[in-house]
């Protein structure tokens, strides 16, 4: 065992690598990158629902000024170009197991670059046009003549489970694609029997999208002297695009090199892989051309992996001291129109009872079909959705039966003895300290001066309404993660096969490596985004990156130091055994000669050719435990009745990361994770037409997003309960701020409008629907003055 | 197809265009200026802010015709000497950038809101300001910080405010 690090640089808000180009102008984003003699494609999309594609004829179009090419599925097909693998079933020894009706294999759809048979979705790309301008692309596609043939469709999550909705794929009997049974019935049931009180809740947590800022985009070049292609595109991980386009063009994953350098947001929506990357590399290889497409917003409010989406139906058995005794939930998914992944379902499958000890639950997970874009992982996929069912859940049981929602919280949170909490369905949560949390976050947020505040401002004529939440969610993701550290005379480079879009994975591993080698924080540089040099890697998802990177780079340096022990001792003529190691430095009793890192590299070279390029070690690491950061959040909102406008007052939030490598960043995450909560719950809805299918948000003067004068700042607190699962204790720190804020937001709505009874609409809560809201109550209420008198 | 001329971050540039050129193709596309960014093309998100004679605009849907003859300023031509613009700087002290996306225009919006705005610079000054530049990563709450440091470093003003003069980002 190596004697513990000191830290230095971990924990310190150290500024970041990155800024420095992306201050100046010179990022890196796919878009940025242009090749000689490139062209430009141009999809053809779908303005139906769901229709069967009866033909499509190219000929107007290819007589377009600048035109080279039409490609349609047919053109695919004809090369032999597969399907995208999206592997869409979690599969970690820790994911719960989401199977088909009756324990039968989940029916995946087919998933072409383009569709041959039928479209499924409004937008879906049926044909490619390929010009030498945009322009002359986007005119040309205007005249590529598809006949359609329209079918009926369905796009409500609720309204595409039932059994005679209209079906997406032949090949099942209706829409459903999962259907899976967990917990224990017997003892729920029993529970369920004996409570003295239950209380239940239907809601539908809606659709919402991404919003990357940056379009997503593709450049593809193939070269035919090497037969191999380069594709530029910003994602989640190249490592893992490399391997799925490869397996669509049925070529060696060698022959595809993918670079991902900046990546302008990401969220989740860009993990999977896009069609028009893979259309990209064909419309290269057919005209000998780099061929370069870009998303314009409306295409990517259409296109890009959508968000959310789930239905869920709950209800909680508590006995006679509020103690919760069992918890029963329904938890329907809308996967779209193909199935990309079942992220979200499962990992709020495994974190329905939420922070609190209830002994037994069932869960009834179910996902289906529909006539929309598909939806994947979105910024802590699956969580906020569960999290905002048993949080909203107590707050109506805490209404209900008279206990103070702190209070009733308080009476069941899991606590640190218990710690490992195996829950009722099955996930064991690593470690926490809820209830210090909470009590945390109610002195910071000074909670027992809100109910003053509101007394203020229901003086000015104001509602006010304080919204509280706990929360615990699950980082899990691609278990394996490979680290390449070298070590040379002028610094240290490490290799990694995380994919960040604004995260600082520059800035943050580089503090682990320093600390960890004994060297300074400017001497390290993180390697990241190109296949070619990249060449394995897990990319970035689920909060796992900084986890999986530093446990891959402690072995990693494990393995260099015992390594560079050797070297030393050939070096200094000594023993294995008489070389002393400690924070970056050798030395031996024998002389008072001392190597560090960098001497060792130069001596190194001149002992063996092996190390001409630096000292190297390759790490492989497989880590499949999860770990569950947890937190509370609360906020304070103001409401003009006149209007139904909204101004959120204060918001606070204490959140455990487990080991914090860098404050800066790691508050910085929260931030732009709540105002992505914040927005599913007052402005951002994929809004579809219900007449005619037609998506109605496809802009942002349509889409409601969190802005300038539309947010608050924020008070966040960083908890550090190390976990006891990984090397340095880290849990993560990208989704806390999102997890509870629909929760805390909706909470705080709930509290401000009591008077007025519990509102009972949808979100996103627009102003007009907190205006009907108030009118709702005041005709109710004025109804019954009448009746009275 | 029109020869354009204007002066683009101090260097006078002229070339033949198509008279459908949008400002911001001229400059990503024919001078390799791609710290200009294209994240809405409907001038809603602000990626695309750069400044004419020193005022902001939207060049995603600016003809490049319209500012023919006219000085142009980039986010890479801010820095002036090699020393980089204070809210330049001011941005990556207070984090107000992640996958620095919306960072060219955020900055260029700010730099001149710093420059022009005739009254005092605070908070809800700046959000109201501010309203049409877009960030999805930040929640704002650093760039905010960040505009205002540099606005009482340029102005030579102090920000009173305790919460928003301290580097929250520490907390």
């Amino acid at each position: 065992m190596e004697p513990k690090p000191k830290f230095k640089a971990v924990g310190q808000p150290l500024r970041r690598k990155e800024d420095e180009r992306l201050i100046t102008g010179r990022g890196q984003f796919t878009d940025d990158f242009s090749l000689p003699g490139q062209v430009y494609a141009v999809m053809v999309r779908s303005p139906h629902p769901h229709a069967t594609i009866l033909g499509i004829d190219p000929a107007p179009a290819l007589e377009m000024p600048g035109v080279l090419g039409v490609f349609t599925g047919d053109d695919l097909a004809a090369d032999n170009w597969g399907q995208l693998p999206h592997n869409p079933v979690p599969s970690t020894k820790y994911d719960v197991k989401l199977t088909g009706r009756g324990g039968t294999p989940v029916y995946i759809g087919e998933h072409y670059l383009l569709p041959r048979d039928r479209v499924r979705h409004v937008g879906e790309a049926v044909a490619m046009v390929v010009a030498e301008t945009r322009q002359q692309a986007q005119t040309a596609a205007e005249m590529v003549m598809v006949d359609y043939d329209p079918l009926p469709w369905v796009a409500d999550t609720q309204a595409a489970a039932e059994p005679d909705a209209p079906r997406l794929w032949d090949a099942l009997p209706d829409n459903v694609l999962v259907d899976s049974i967990f917990g224990d019935i017997e003892n729920t049931d029993a529970a369920f029997a004996k409570a003295k009180h239950v209380v239940d809740m239907h809601y539908h947590l809606g659709r919402v999208t991404g919003v990357p800022l940056e379009p997503r985009a593709s450049l593809g070049h193939y070269d035919p002297q090497t037969d191999r292609y380069t594709l530029y595109a910003g994602s989640g991980g190249a490592v893992r695009q490399k391997h799925e386009h490869a397996a669509v063009m049925g070529v060696n994953p060698d022959q595809v090199r993918v670079i991902s350098f900046d990546v302008g947001g990401n969220f989740g929506t860009r993990n999977r892989a896009f069609v028009e990357f893979g259309l990209v590399m064909y419309g290269s290889k057919k005209l000998g051309r780099p061929v370069k497409f870009r998303a314009d917003r409306s295409e990517a409010f259409l296109t890009d992996y959508q968000g959310r989406d789930l239905v869920v139906d709950i209800s909680l058995a508590i006995d006679e001291n509020g103690k919760f005794l069992a918890l029963r939930s329904k938890n329907l998914s809308n996967v779209g129109s193909r199935c990309v992944s079942l992220s979200p379902l499962s990992k709020g499958s495994g974190l329905i009872t939420g922070s609190y000890d209830i002994p037994y639950a069932t869960l009834h997970s179910r996902a289906v079909y529909s006539n929309t874009m598909s939806t994947q992982a979105y910024r802590s996929s699956g969580r906020p959705e569960v999290c905002f069912a048993i949080e909203r859940l107590i707050d109506k049981a805490a209404r209900q039966l008279g206990y103070d929602r702190v209070d009733l919280r308080r009476r069941n949170l899991v606590s640190p003895e218990q710690m490992p909490y195996t829950n009722a369905v099955g996930s064991e949560y690593d470690s926490g300290e809820y209830e210090k949390n909470m009590d945390r976050l109610l002195e910071l947020g000074d909670f027992v001066g809100a109910p003053a505040r509101k007394a203020e401002a229901i003086k000015r004529g104001k509602l006010y309404g304080i919204g509280f939440s706990n929360y615990v969610e699950s980082s899990i993701g691609s278990p394996k993660e490979r680290a390449d550290l070298i070590i040379r005379p002028n610094g240290v480079e490490v290799i990694i096969g995380t994919q960040p879009a604004g995260q600082g994975h520059e800035t943050s591993f580089a503090q682990v490596t320093a600390d960890l080698l004994g060297v300074t924080f400017d001497q390290v540089t993180i390697t990241l985004g190109d296949t070619d040099v990249v060449t394995a890697g897990g990319g970035t998802h689920s909060g796992r990156s900084m986890r999986h990177a530093s446990a891959v780079i402690s072995l990693a340096v494990t393995d260099m130091i015992a390594k560079g022990r050797a070297i030393a001792a050939e070096a200094l003529n000594v023993d294995g055994g008489q070389v002393e190691y400690e924070d970056g430095v050798f030395r031996t009793n024998a002389t008072n000669r001392t190597i560090d890192w960098f001497e060792l590299s130069r001596l190194a070279a001149s002992l063996s050719p092996d190390h001409a390029g630096g000292l190297k070690v390759r790490r492989d690491n497989e880590m499949h435990t999860p770990v569950f950061p947890n937190g509370s959040a609360m906020c304070e909102i103001e409401i003009d009745p006149e209007t139904g406008s909204l101004e959120i007052m204060r918001y606070t939030t204490v959140d455990d990361v487990g080991r914090c490598i860098n404050p800066m960043i790691v508050h910085g995450q929260t931030h732009g994770g709540i105002a992505q909560g914040v927005g599913q719950a007052l402005w951002e809805a994929c809004v579809i037409d219900p007449e005619t299918g037609q998506p109605l948000a496809a802009a942002f003067t349509e889409y409601g997003m969190p802005r300038f004068d539309n947010m608050p700042s924020f008070l966040c607190e960083i908890a550090e309960v190390l976990s006891p699962t990984n090397p340095l204790g880290v849990k993560a720190g990208g989704e806390g701020g999102t997890t509870p804020a629909p929760a805390v937001m909706i909470s705080a709505l709930e509290d401000a409008l009591l008077e007025y009874g519990p509102p009972d609409v949808a979100m996103p809560f627009t102003p007009l629907k907190i205006w009907s809201e108030i009118q709702k109550g005041k005709a109710i209420a004025a109804t019954k003055q009448q009746g009275a008198a | 197809m029109a020869l354009i001329s204007m002066t683009v971050n101090g260097v006078q540039v002229s070339q033949e265009v198509d008279d459908s050129t949008l400002l911001i193709e001229f400059l990503r596309e024919k001078l390799k200026l791609t710290g200009t960014h294209m994240g809405c093309d409907t001038t809603q998100c602000g990626c695309c802010v750069v400044h004419i004679d020193g005022v902001s605009a939207k060049s995603c849907t600016v003809l490049v015709g319209q500012a023919a003859g006219r000085s142009v300023t980039t986010i890479e031509g801010l820095a002036k000497g090699g020393e980089l613009h204070p809210l330049q700087k001011a941005f990556r002290e207070h984090h107000a950038l992640q996958c620095g996306f919306c960072t060219p225009g955020q900055i260029m919006a700010g730099a001149e809101l710093i420059a022009t705005y005739p009254g005092e610079l605070n908070e809800h000054v700046v959000r109201e300001e501010m309203e049409g530049n877009l960030c999805r990563c930040t929640g704002y709450h650093n760039i905010v910080r960040a505009i205002l440091a540099a606005g009482a470093e340029i102005r030579g003003t102090k920000i009173t405010d305790p919460t928003l003069a301290s580097h929250s980002v520490e907390g």
